[in-house]
């Protein structure tokens, strides 16, 4: 018996072949080619998903918009029709319950809503801020004062005859801002006094 | 030299001021009493608070008390304030309806602005 002949074969070109054949084969399931196509088909995965929904934190409740003052306008020459124009505009745009002007005896040049008694609180006041004032960097032009159930506030402005005081009494102090309106308006009033 | 008819603009001014609250007022000179601006003028008037600051201002020199400033006031019954402004060789009355004016506003605003404007009216 002889062995099969695969003499007709060469073996070389055999090799060569198995050799290609087993290279092409491990290029095809290539780890790199695999993950190619495995990254390209989460892509298309990840476009049909639907894309999560983000948690939002629960929306805040708005703060109350601040409430836009006009601007105090004087139409008359008269110091007593500008007072009472300052104490109406007081009444009428700040939250307060009532409003004066007074100088700094405490004496009251014009008031609504609140008794000369109070308002005479302001001359002592003043008095005891002008030591205050000596403090360097320290204005003390405005503040507030609890008084019982209400609070006022109020601010200062001077002029060659003396301090004049705008007050506002309410529930609560009034803002920074508000403060800032007065003082405003009450050096406007003043250049008519 | 005294100009009248700026007396007269500051008389019209404090009577604005305190509009009803303001009964009546006198503007003269100290020397002979002669009034030289007012409204409701008031001679008697005149003459007693000529002759109330002159004791007044002696009596306080004599004191060795310091002299009479820019004003005094006389609280008087049936709610009436007298007021005496000093303007040096002029002297002013004002009678007050304490009910109708306000005293912030007299002393604060009123009697300053009267002492400025006669003061003008002196040196025009």
């Amino acid at each position: 018996m002889t062995a099969r002949s695969v003499s007709w074969t060469d073996p070389k070109s055999i090799a060569l072949l198995l050799e290609r054949a087993s290279g092409s084969s491990r290029g095809a399931r290539s780890p790199a080619a695999a993950g190619t196509r495995g990254s390209a088909r989460s892509t298309t995965v990840e476009r049909a998903r639907p894309a999560p929904v983000e948690a939002r934190p629960p929306a805040a409740p708005k703060a109350p918009e601040p409430k836009v003052v006009p601007k105090l306008e004087q139409a008359s020459d008269n110091p007593s029709d500008r007072l009472d124009t300052l104490v109406a505009w007081t009444l009428d745009h700040q939250p307060c319950t009532g409003a004066f002007v007074a100088d700094d005896n405490g004496l009251t040049l014009a008031a609504h809503g609140i008794s000369e008694a109070h308002v005479s609180l302001v001359g002592p006041l003043l008095s005891a801020l002008v030591s205050i004032r000596s403090i360097p960097g320290i204005n003390a032009t405005a503040g507030a004062l609890l008084l019982g159930e209400n609070i006022m506030s109020w601010v200062e402005a001077r002029t060659e005859r003396g301090g004049f005081c705008l007050g506002a009494v309410g529930p609560e102090p009034l803002s920074a801002l508000a403060l800032e309106q007065l003082k405003e308006a009450l050096e406007l009033t003043l250049q008519g006094l | 030299m005294i100009e009248t008819k700026a007396l007269d603009l500051a008389v019209q001014d404090l009577r604005n001021i305190l509009r009803d609250g303001l009964i009546a007022t006198d503007i003269w000179d100290r020397t002979d009493g002669l009034s030289l601006a007012g409204h409701n003028q008031q001679p008697v008037a005149v003459a007693l608070f000529t002759r109330i600051t002159a004791e007044l201002e002696s009596s306080l020199t004599d004191s060795n008390f310091p002299p009479l400033g820019r004003y005094y006031l006389l609280d008087m019954g049936g709610n009436h304030t007298a007021v005496v402004i000093n303007h040096g060789t002029l002297l002013q009355g004002m009678l007050v309806d304490n009910r109708r004016a306000n005293l912030g506003i007299l002393i604060s605003v009123a009697i300053p602005r009267m002492i400025e404007a006669v003061q003008r009216a002196k040196t025009r």
